[in-house]
């Protein structure tokens, strides 16, 4: 039988393809990533892209969320602030409508009830960032004015009825303002401008129309009732983007994991590789340097 | 009858023959480690008997020189997979630069850099962030910001995929003068084999018109056609004749379209080329095929994704109350005319970070409507049937599934290679041993016939001196 005469050359073949596999497995094991090329896993490398797109998705919604949280808190919280406003012009008109108050008492409690009528414009004109939260879409316009010298003043809207939603990844759209047309300036006796601003009118002068008084008055006592179903909406929200957030969190998690499991390098497993082609690299040098001591053929022996 | 003399003739013979096979023993020691050699074995051939007085007498030995041990069949098998394994293993460069372009995501923060994938995600979330306050600058600079990222990325890839086919066109070209040089020393030794063995074996003329023939294979697909008189036709493997009798017809090499394309006479054999292997089929696969598919994959996204953003943008209202028309768009993405090219010429062209259309048309600036469709683009079919993130996870798979297909394809076209090769050696190549084995048996028939003639040489002189020792010695 003949044989390839140059099979040590084939050796060296075999040795070098050892030690390639060796630099493979030591960058493995060194960068800690398993996959360095779209070649060596095409499958998992087109599933990273995916995983990575929701994980960033995730992440993203998460700052977001953050931001619009606190946004819709301001707006909770000046809500609340509104509803004591009112709470307290209801009880200063109750006590002015009992009929035992002076002209000047009622005098003192239009006042008040005015700077409470101020109060809760200022509120209602408030701002996040720079953006009036109750404009609507327009929120570089200050949403609510009033004009003076008219009995009873009015308060008019210059903002729209706007309404932005944020998605979550998932599609989920939460609301994240109420116009405040809808939450200051109700239809018929849902206004809150409109009852602040009558009874302001109605005490103005001292001399109270009692009927036209506590109608004005239940009018301010429905109008809170309806801002505090606004405030509902914007609880809602809140409720809403914390539960989402939580989602997208453990979401991520999960994500991160499974990417991990796709790119990292195991650590074990290609510690025993490793071990296994160094093993191999040994071998094969010990059998070409023992190839090499033998005698290179038959002409050693010849005298 | 038989004489001394006769005896001495035949002897002296015997020892030329010795000689001359020692000589091809020597020769081929010499060339043990030559390439394209082939280890030549003596002929010895018994001498015509001399019949007298009816009865046969034998006359000795010739040396009729050396044969060279080859097998035509295994040689042409071994340059055809050389043709395959040269083929796969250059388009198998030309990929692995490629994909070095796409390298995997790890996921790390400092990786993300220059990821298309992450590219798309981003810039696709910073419009999701703006949803929150679509009214804040520096969210609006974010857009911009991760559009030149995105923009600058794929236009990047297309530079170098575009740097990439021209290099490997460059290496094709290259090609042809070595091809023209092979073929043209093919004709001539076939013209000389014809002459001076038509019948027998050329040896050393033979193993250089093997050795040409092997590394034409290495460059490009041919076809062997043994002809009369030890002839050997080369075309290549769609048949045109490139080498016959003295006579080789050279490849020659053109601009068609702004890329190489090669002919025989007048004949385009470009794609022929391309599917008959070799390096020049490999780097002629990797620039008509795999790099033109990468980057019309490129292409596809620059060219939807500017012009879906880009017509969404149009569709909204800006920071300043503006809405984009067509004599004066709010593009955020230089507008492609067409899928060609768009990769390499993606470029953000909004400066102002206002000019985001965050609103829907006519509505005030606080609103985000227009930010949400923008962002939703992200999951809508707008490239090729799929969301951006799916084409380009398709993408790169179908890309890492080609080079590991090649790769793979390579692997085991090497290893058929290196089993036909030790075929091959085992046959041609020389074999110590053997050479070894051969000398010390020519050594002892050498010294035997030497004997011999010593012998001879004392009958001789025995008969000459009719007994008497002492007048010739």
């Amino acid at each position: 039988m003949r044989v390839d005469p140059s099979y040590v050359s084939n050796l060296v073949g075999s040795l070098d393809q050892a030690q390639a596999n060796e630099q493979q497995l030591t960058a493995e094991l060194s960068s800690g990533v398993s996959i360095t090329s779209l070649s060596q896993n095409p499958v998992s490398s087109g599933q990273n892209v995916l995983l990575l797109n929701q994980i960033q998705q995730d992440d993203s919604f998460t700052q977001s969320s953050n931001l619009v949280t606190g946004q819709l808190q301001v707006a909770d919280s000046t809500l609340g602030g509104v509803v004591t406003q009112l709470t307290q012009a209801i009880s200063l008109a109750t006590s002015a409508n009992n009929g035992t108050m002076n002209s000047s008492d009622v005098k003192s409690i239009g006042a008040q009830i005015s700077g409470i009528l101020d109060e809760v414009q200022s509120l209602a004109n408030t701002s996040y960032q720079g953006q009036y939260i109750f404009a609507g879409g327009q929120t570089s316009t200050t949403p609510f004015t009033t004009s003076t010298g008219g009995s009873p003043n009015v308060t008019t809207y210059n903002g729209d009825q706007d309404v932005n939603h944020i998605e979550t990844p998932n599609g989920q759209k939460i609301q994240l303002n109420v116009p405040g047309s809808q939450i200051f300036l109700g239809a018929g006796p849902n206004s809150v401008f409109a009852a602040l601003n009558s009874l302001v009118a109605d005490y103005s002068t001292g001399a109270v129309n009692t009927t036209q008084a506590v109608s004005d008055s239940q009018a301010l006592s429905t109008a809170l009732s309806y801002v505090s179903q606004h405030r509902v909406t914007i609880d809602n929200s809140i409720t809403q983007l914390t539960a989402a957030s939580e989602a997208v969190t453990s979401s991520q998690t999960q994500l991160t994991g499974a990417q991990s499991n796709l790119m990292q390098a195991d650590v074990a497993q290609v510690s025993t590789q490793l071990s296994l082609a160094e093993t191999q690299q040994t071998a094969l040098e010990d059998v070409i340097a023992q190839l090499d001591q033998a005698s290179n053929s038959l002409f050693s022996k010849l005298q | 009858m038989g004489t001394i003399n006769s005896a001495f003739s035949l002897i002296s013979g015997a020892l030329d023959a010795d000689q001359s096979a020692l000589s091809i023993v020597a020769n081929n020691v010499a060339n043990a480690n030559t390439p394209g050699y082939t280890t030549e074995i003596p002929n010895w051939q018994e001498n015509q008997p001399v019949t007298i007085s009816g009865v046969a007498y034998g006359d000795g030995v010739t040396q009729t020189g050396a044969t060279s041990l080859r097998d035509r069949v295994l040689e042409q098998r071994l340059d055809q997979q050389q043709q395959l394994a040269a083929s796969s293993g250059a388009r198998s460069t030309a990929l692995n630069s490629v994909q070095a372009l796409f390298t995997p995501d790890s996921g790390a923060a400092s990786a993300t850099a220059g990821d298309i994938g992450s590219d798309i995600t981003g810039f696709f979330n910073s419009f999701s962030s703006l949803e929150a306050d679509p009214a804040n600058i520096s969210l609006r600079d974010e857009v911009l910001s991760s559009a030149t990222t995105l923009a600058g990325d794929i236009s990047n890839a297309a530079a170098s995929l575009n740097a990439q086919r021209s290099a490997v066109d460059q290496e094709a070209s290259g090609v042809t003068s070595q091809v023209n040089s092979l073929s043209g020393e093919i004709a001539q030794l076939n013209q000389q084999i014809e002459s001076t063995s038509p019948t027998g074996n050329a040896g050393v003329l033979e193993d250089q018109r093997q050795q040409d023939l092997s590394q034409l294979s290495q460059l490009i697909g041919i076809n062997q056609v043994q002809t009369e008189n030890n002839g050997l036709s080369v075309t290549t493997t769609s048949g045109q004749l490139l080498a016959g009798n003295g006579v080789s017809f050279p490849l020659t090499s053109g601009t068609v379209g702004g890329v190489t394309h090669f002919f025989v006479g007048t004949a385009d054999v470009t794609t022929q080329l391309a599917s008959g292997g070799g390096q020049l089929g490999g780097l002629l696969i990797a620039r008509d095929q795999d790099i033109p598919s990468a980057l019309n994959a490129l292409n596809q996204m620059a060219y939807n994704i500017s012009t879906q953003v880009n017509a969404q943008n149009n569709a909204g209202t800006d920071l300043n109350g503006v809405t984009g028309t067509a004599a004066n768009p709010l593009n955020i993405f230089s507008s492609p005319a067409a899928v060609a090219g768009s990769a390499a010429a993606m470029s953000v062209v909004m400066t102002d970070p206002s000019q985001i259309a965050a609103a829907a048309a006519g509505q005030g600036t606080g609103d985000n409507s227009n930010t949400t469709a923008m962002a939703n683009l992200s999951n809508q079919a707008i490239v090729g049937g799929q969301t951006p993130t799916d084409f380009y996870s398709s993408f790169v798979s179908t890309l890492g599934a080609t080079v590991s297909g090649v790769q793979a394809d390579n692997t085991a076209q090497n290893a058929s290679v290196t089993q036909l090769q030790t075929q091959n050696n085992a046959l041609s190549g020389v074999n110590l041993n053997d050479e070894a084995a051969a000398m010390s048996t020519l050594q002892s028939s050498y010294q035997a016939a030497s004997q011999v003639f010593t012998m001879l040489n004392t009958i001789m002189a025995a008969a000459l001196n009719l007994g008497d020792q002492t007048t010739v010695a």
